[in-house]
C-alpha cells in the first residue's frame, strides 16, 4: 500500500533507516534532522489520520504530526486499574456513519448495543420518576410539547443546505438567533424548553443561547436530525466498542508507520504559494523537545478551528480565516465515568439514563461493557455545570458526579470502585469539546473560510464536515475530503 | 395475538383521536404518505394512507408502494391503536421497526409519540 512518492523523496518507509536522533554526541547535547515531504498533517485524529491515508495510498510522501503522546483526538480510550475500558471522548457509532463502520469493519473492531433495555431516570424539579422510551414523561404535556420542538427543528433542519448554509432560506435571519431565543420565543413549555436544553447540551457541551440557530439546523441535518442524534438505537449512541472507539485511529496509525510523530506539537508555519514550513517541538527520546522544522508541498490542517489560529502563521491568515476561528469556540465538557462491581441499576429496571435538571451531571448513560461483567455508569457534565465545576479539581468533580449518580440510582451508587474524569477544557491541545460552537453571524459572515484553501494550506477536522459534522464520521470524511484538495492541487 | 378485525377497531378508536388533535394535524402539514403495517406474528398486512393531514381509514395492502413500513407483532399494534403502548418504548427496543426515508421515519416517529402523550 503504501509506495515510493513519484518527486524523488525518499518514501517515508526509508526513513525508518535513519536514526531519529542524528548528529555527533559531544556529551551534551544531540541535533535533530529536519525533514521534507509532499504533504504534511497537522494532527493525528480520525481527521489527519484519514487524510494521510488516502494520501499515502495514492503514492504522496505525506507525514502527519501530533501534539499529543497519542493518536485519536477526542476519541481517547484507557484501561483503568481494575480493567473498566473507558471511552474519554467519542464512543458511539449508529446508522448511516458509514465510512465510520467501513473503517470499523476493516480492523476488525467489534461493536455491542448500547444497553437501553429497562426504563430511565428523570429528575425534575426536585422529584425523581422513570420513564419508558425517549423522553422523559411525567409530565405528558410538556413531553409533547419538547417533541414538536424537536419536530420542528429537525423540519426546519432539511432546508439548510449541508454544502452552504449560509445559501439557506432566510439565512441570515437564522443566523441572527440562536436556538436559545428561537426556544424562548417558539416552544412555550418550560418542561418542553429543559427536554430540548438537556439533549443539545449532552450534543453541543454548550448552552442553547450560545448556538447559532442556522449553525444547530446544519448540523441536526449533517446528523440525521435531533431525533436521531438524541436517540440510542435507531440513533447515534445505538452502538459501543469493545475495546473502545480510539482503536480505529491506532489501526490507522499502525498503518502509517513511521510517518506519524507524536509529542510533536507544532508552533508555527509559514506558507508561501510554493509550500510551507512548520516548526515543530520534536520529541526526542531523551531531554527537551528541539525545535526542527518540517517542509512540505501541502499542508493539511486536522485540528478545531479555535486551536489553528494558536498556531503562529507567517504571514497571518487572512482576516475572514482568523475571524471565522474567533467566533468557533469550543463545546464545555466533562466526562465522567464511575465503574462499580456490577451494573446494579438494571437490577432496578433501569436503564442507566438519565435527564436531569439539576446538579453537575444532568444526562448520564449506562457504559458497562458487553458481558456487563461489571457496571459503568457515564455522566455528562456540560455547558453551565461543566464551567462551575472547572477550578474544581479532579477528585473533587468526581465526587460531583457520584452525589449526582446516587441521587437517581440510590445509595449502591455512592460507592464505585474508582472514578475516571476527564475534562476536556483543560486538555491543552483541544480545550474543550465535544466540538466546536459557531456563533450567530459566523456562517453568513465567514462560512466558506471554513474549508476554503490558503495557498498551500487546507482544512480538515469534523468541524468541516458536510456529513455528520462534529462526529467520528464527519472527522473521516472531512480527511478524505482535503486529501482529494492536495492531490488536485499536487496533480495526482 | 390480536386478530385482523381487533387491529381494524383498535386503529379506528386511534384515528378518531389523531384526526382531532391539533397538534398532529400541524404536524402532518406538507406529508402525504402510504404507509404499511405489517404483523410480524399473523402475516397480516394494512395501509394506511395520510393525506391532507388526516390519517385515512385502515385498508387492506394494495398494490401500491409504501413509503413508510411498519414492522410489529400485531398485538403491539393493537395495543399501539388503543394507546395502551409507548411507541417510543418498542422502537428504542427494536420491537418496532420503521423502513423509509430518514425525514419520513421521525415524522412518523414524532407523530407516534405525541399521539400517545397527547391522550
Amino acid at each position: 500500500m503504501l509506495r515510493a512518492s513519484a518527486t524523488g523523496h525518499p518514501p517515508i518507509a526509508q526513513y525508518e533507516r535513519i536514526p531519529w536522533v542524528t548528529g555527533a554526541d559531544d556529551g551534551t547535547r544531540w541535533r535533530l534532522k529536519d525533514r521534507a515531504c509532499e504533504a504534511l498533517i497537522i494532527g493525528a485524529g480520525y481527521a489527519g489520520l484519514s487524510a494521510a491515508r488516502e494520501l499515502a495510498d495514492a503514492g504522496v510522501d505525506v507525514m502527519v504530526v501530533e501534539a499529543r503522546d497519542r493518536v485519536g483526538g477526542r476519541v481517547w480510550t484507557t484501561t483503568t486499574p481494575t480493567g473498566a475500558v473507558i471511552d474519554h471522548g467519542g464512543q458511539w457509532i449508529g446508522p448511516g456513519q458509514d465510512l465510520f463502520q467501513k473503517l470499523a469493519d476493516e480492523c476488525g473492531a467489534s461493536t455491542f448495543p448500547t444497553f437501553t433495555t429497562g426504563e430511565g431516570v428523570e429528575w425534575r424539579a426536585g422529584n425523581r420518576a422513570t420513564y419508558a422510551g425517549l423522553i422523559p414523561t411525567s409530565d405528558p404535556g410538556a413531553a409533547a410539547d419538547g417533541i414538536e420542538a424537536i419536530f420542528e427543528l429537525d423540519l426546519a433542519s432539511g432546508q439548510v443546505p449541508l454544502d452552504a448554509p449560509w445559501d439557506a432560506p432566510e439565512a441570515r435571519a437564522l443566523d441572527e438567533q440562536t436556538l436559545g431565543s428561537w426556544l424562548s420565543a417558539s416552544v412555550g413549555s418550560a418542561g418542553a424548553r429543559d427536554i430540548v436544553t438537556a439533549a443539545v447540551k449532552s450534543i453541543f457541551g454548550t448552552e442553547p443561547g450560545e448556538l447559532s440557530l442556522l449553525f444547530t439546523l446544519f448540523y441536526l441535518r449533517s446528523g440525521g436530525g435531533l431525533m436521531n442524534l438524541a436517540r440510542t438505537t435507531n440513533g447515534a449512541q445505538e452502538r459501543r466498542f469493545a475495546g473502545g472507539a480510539q482503536q480505529c485511529a491506532r489501526y490507522l496509525a499502525e498503518e502509517l508507520g513511521h510517518r506519524v510523530l507524536l509529542s510533536s506539537p507544532v508552533t508555527a508555519v509559514a506558507y508561501d504559494d510554493d509550500g510551507v514550513v512548520a516548526t515543530v517541538a520534536a520529541h526526542r527520546p531523551e531531554g527537551d523537545p528541539e525545535p526542527i522544522t518540517i517542509r512540505a508541498r501541502r499542508l493539511i490542517v486536522a485540528m478545531p478551528p479555535a486551536l489553528s489560529v494558536r498556531l503562529q502563521w507567517t504571514p497571518p491568515l487572512p482576516g475572514r480565516r482568523d475571524q471565522l476561528c474567533m467566533r468557533a469556540p469550543m463545546g464545555s465538557m466533562t466526562k465522567i465515568h464511575a465503574v462499580y462491581e456490577r451494573p446494579f441499576w438494571r437490577e432496578d429496571g433501569l436503564n442507566g439514563q438519565v435527564v436531569s435538571d439539576e446538579g453537575a451531571v444532568r444526562v448520564t448513560f449506562d457504559d458497562s461493557p458487553a458481558d456487563a461483567s461489571h457496571g459503568v455508569l457515564l455522566g455528562f457534565v456540560a455547558g453551565d455545570e461543566c464551567r462551575a465545576l472547572d477550578g474544581c479539581t479532579p477528585a473533587e468533580r468526581g465526587a460531583a458526579a457520584v452525589s449526582d449518580f446516587t441521587r437517581y440510582f440510590g445509595p449502591q451508587a455512592a460507592h464505585p470502585v474508582e472514578v475516571v474524569e476527564q475534562h476536556w477544557p483543560a486538555e491543552p491541545y483541544t480545550r474543550g469539546g465535544p466540538v466546536a460552537v459557531f456563533s450567530p453571524g459566523l456562517l453568513t459572515g465567514f462560512g466558506p473560510a471554513l474549508r476554503d484553501p490558503i495557498g498551500p494550506v487546507h482544512w480538515a477536522g469534523t468541524e468541516t464536515a458536510t456529513q455528520w459534522c462534529g462526529y467520528i464520521d464527519g472527522a473521516l470524511s472531512s480527511g478524505v475530503r482535503a486529501a482529494g484538495e492536495v492531490l488536485a492541487a499536487l496533480g495526482r | 395475538m390480536a386478530d385482523r378485525d381487533e387491529i381494524f377497531e383498535a386503529y379506528a378508536d386511534w384515528r378518531e383521536r389523531c384526526n382531532e388533535n391539533q397538534r398532529l394535524r400541524r404536524m402532518l402539514r406538507g406529508w402525504n404518505r402510504i404507509v404499511h403495517l405489517v404483523a410480524t406474528d399473523t402475516g397480516d398486512r394494512f395501509t394506511v394512507a395520510i393525506h391532507d393531514q388526516t390519517l385515512a381509514e385502515l385498508a387492506d395492502v394494495a398494490e401500491a408502494e409504501a413509503d413508510l413500513i411498519v414492522t410489529a407483532t400485531s398485538e403491539d399494534f393493537a395495543d399501539l391503536f388503543w394507546g395502551d403502548l409507548n411507541p417510543s418504548e418498542k422502537y428504542m427496543s427494536g420491537e418496532i421497526t420503521l423502513a423509509g426515508a430518514q425525514e419520513d421515519v421521525m415524522r412518523l416517529d414524532a407523530m407516534s409519540m405525541v399521539a400517545f402523550l397527547d391522550q
